[in-house]
């Protein structure tokens, strides 16, 4: 195998690999800030295709518009759910959330389907034209805003957990939330706040991948289940994590295609996944323990 | 305590919608036409789930024959009645219909499923009750594994295969890399093109297969293009095709890709835009029925059925419907040759078994005693995308 192969290979990784990443980063947001795994994160990832193809197509607006119509309003839906389904589960007993998250995934994958129809829906790439070659190896222009969009996410989450007063907050919340709540913080709003962030990134992923798959209402679960398996392999605790978790996944199935079989390249990357956690059941970054109980 | 009630009552409704879909369920009655006792036949169709895209323009298609047939007097003096179930893309559901259609509805025949695997989940209930089964799907298994009641429209793999390695014969492309669907429908294509190949002097230099909802596969065929194949052979249905045909483009493949009837959407079009450019594919006339022969008499079916479906619902009917048409006047034209009262399901099949020559929209049906398909090569033919529309591939060579 030449190197112009193997490159192309690691760009195929790294491409599907940047898509796991922004899902993860949806689970690692949530589950700061309430401790459960949101299993309704692939629905926001199919509400952000279907959202900015229903903004482009009705109103004829540009492209980048009706993206970040689809992401924004993809938020309001993340908010709308939290407020109306979260929230009022006071207690924020873990088991009981997440049933309601996996309900909430059905009910919204049902409501895109007669909202827009069964057909797959598709946008045109963000920047048309040919493929570039390096060393050998193509890439196509989505791909790139595929990695420029992932990097522009991780850095500013970042910023915000690290540089203002709101992520502070979110953070202080996931550490100790009456804490949090003693000096003056609403733990209450720092949820619905995640959800809007959560949601929002998944937005993003189904945004950047429609131009190249399509999307269909019955997208969510595929997605959710390789985010998931990203946050689990990276670690659920910061968005670094997630980041190098979802790469890492997307590399091991492309290199498993490579060197193995096509057809059980999601096996070898779930054996990996288990592997990895037999030995580090936090992740590979994850902290050992969890401040919160 | 009263807001955790809310929050239960919440979450119990969002358990509840997501689970309603599977279940609903309603028996239309097709007509009031005619005092006389209806002929009953059930259908049960994916209207909900994956499978949708195909379950929708057939339910379209039934309702617009029957509304046509009982129009013009129904069958012997009798009006059609057709019981829908939908299955919701769903084995357990498609069972569960079959059992209601035959027990408690007592339907004379049933048309469906629209997929493969809930086609076969009906078949224990369809023997076991002795009801013919006209299935949509096109698994080879459906009629590959004979069973004298079940009966299918579509071009089964057995008949696909040969048609395209025969074309590739032709075309003098003598190695050939395979890429599929891991799914029931691609790997029954692989399996069976692996059979054939040989017969057509063909070689499989590669092999690949993706997993439903995989979003690249650069890397499958980063291999399939190492094995410098003269042509590719696409084995899939699904929204995956797209994103086949996308990627061999940014990799710069220049080996044609040939496709199965599965690709036969507008979708795959609109979603791979450019790459979409001379892709190829088999399917049946219905789509250019002009590649019937102008005047002909499957040419006049055709474009009947494509006017009358167009000006009911403001799109063309795609191979979908056509299967829909197809199964349903085949089951019309059994009833027609039947008295009109006093006959029971097992004569509905055997009159079924008896359908020779009958001109549908995806080809000319003439069952047998070992054939439930009943189709041949010469019902398919090639296309390929021209300008973003597809044409006869050999208007465009």
């Amino acid at each position: 195998m030449g190197t112009a192969e193997l490159l192309q290979f690691a760009i195929a990784g790294l491409k599907n690999g940047s898509i796991y990443a922004l899902v993860a980063l949806g689970f690692t947001i949530v589950y700061a800030s309430t401790g459960v795994i949101n299993f309704a994160q692939g629905e926001f990832v199919m509400l952000g295709g279907m959202l900015s193809w229903w903004s482009y197509s009705m109103f004829d607006v540009p492209l980048v518009v009706a993206g970040l119509m689809g992401v924004a309003l993809t938020a309001v839906v993340g908010i709308v759910f939290e407020l109306v389904a979260i929230r009022p589960r006071k207690d924020g007993n873990p088991l009981a959330l997440i049933i309601i998250t996996v309900g909430g995934s059905l009910l919204l994958s049902s409501l895109a389907r007669h909202a827009f129809g069964p057909l797959e829906k598709s946008l045109p790439a963000f920047t048309p034209g040919p493929s570039f070659r390096v060393l050998g190896a193509a890439i196509d222009r989505q791909t790139l805003w595929i990695f420029a969009l992932t990097a522009i996410a991780v850095v500013l989450l970042s910023l915000l957990y690290t540089r203002t007063r709101v992520g502070k907050a979110m953070r202080a919340c996931s550490i100790d939330r009456s804490a949090a709540r003693l000096v003056g913080v609403d733990p209450r709003s720092m949820v619905t706040l995640s959800f809007a962030l959560a949601a929002a990134l998944g937005a993003l992923a189904g945004l950047a991948t429609t131009p190249l798959t399509q999307t269909a209402f019955n997208i969510g679960p595929s997605f959710g289940i390789k985010g998931f398996a990203a946050a689990i392999l990276g670690g659920l605790g910061n968005p670094f994590a997630a980041v190098i978790g979802g790469l890492t996944l997307g590399l091991l199935e492309s290199m498993s295609i490579a060197f193995i079989s096509s057809t059980f390249k999601d096996a070898i990357s779930l054996l990996v996944l288990l592997l990895v956690l037999f030995v580090r059941p936090q992740g590979m970054f994850g902290r050992a323990v969890r401040e919160k109980v | 305590m009263r807001r955790r009630f809310v929050a239960l009552g919440v979450a119990v409704l969002l358990c509840a919608v997501a689970v309603l879909p599977g279940c609903t369920t309603d028996g239309e009655p097709g007509v009031d036409a005619g005092d006389a006792e209806p002929i009953r036949i059930g259908a049960v169709l994916s209207v909900t789930g994956p499978y949708a895209g195909l379950g929708v323009p057939e339910r379209n298609a039934i309702e617009l024959e029957v509304a046509r047939i009982n129009d013009a007097g129904g069958i012997n003096g009798r009006p059609l009645e057709v019981l829908y179930e939908d299955d919701a893309t769903d084995e357990a559901a498609a069972q569960a219909a079959a059992v209601k259609l035959i027990d408690r509805d007592g339907v004379v025949a049933i048309i469906g499923a629209t997929g493969t695997g809930q086609s076969m989940a009906m078949r224990g209930d369809v023997e076991r009750a002795g009801v013919a089964q006209v299935s949509m799907a096109g698994g080879n298994v459906i009629t590959g594994e004979f069973s004298e009641w079940v009966f299918q429209t579509p071009w089964p793999n057995r008949v696909v295969v040969p048609f395209i390695l025969s074309y590739l014969q032709e075309q003098g492309m003598t190695r050939v890399a395979l890429i599929s669907d891991s799914g029931g429908y691609g790997k029954d294509g692989v399996q069976i093109t692996k059979e054939e190949a040989a017969g057509f002097g063909v070689e499989i230099v590669a092999e690949e297969t993706y997993q439903r909802d995989d979003k690249d596969m650069t890397a499958q065929l980063t291999i399939i293009r190492g094995a410098a194949p003269d042509a590719i052979m696409l084995w899939g249905a699904g929204s995956e095709a797209p994103t086949v045909l996308k990627n061999a483009k940014d990799l710069g493949i220049e080996a044609p890709i040939i496709g199965a009837p599965g690709n036969a959407r507008l979708e795959l079009i609109e979603g791979a835009g450019d790459a979409a450019e001379g892709f190829t594919f088999a399917a049946g006339h219905i789509l250019l029925p002009e590649s019937y022969g102008v005047g002909t008499e499957a040419y006049e079916v055709a474009t009947d059925f494509v006017d009358r479906y167009t000006e009911a619902y403001g799109v063309g009917p795609d191979i979908f419907a056509g299967h829909a048409y197809d199964a349903l006047h085949i089951v019309v034209e059994a009833l027609k040759r039947l008295p009109a009262e006093g006959f029971d399901a097992a004569d509905v099949r055997d009159e079924i078994e008896a359908t020779n020559g009958f001109i549908g929209v995806g080809g000319t049906f003439t069952y047998s005693a070992d054939d439930h398909n009943g189709l041949s090569e010469s019902d398919l033919t090639l296309y390929r995308v021209v300008d973003g529309v597809w044409v006869l591939a050999e208007e465009a060579e």
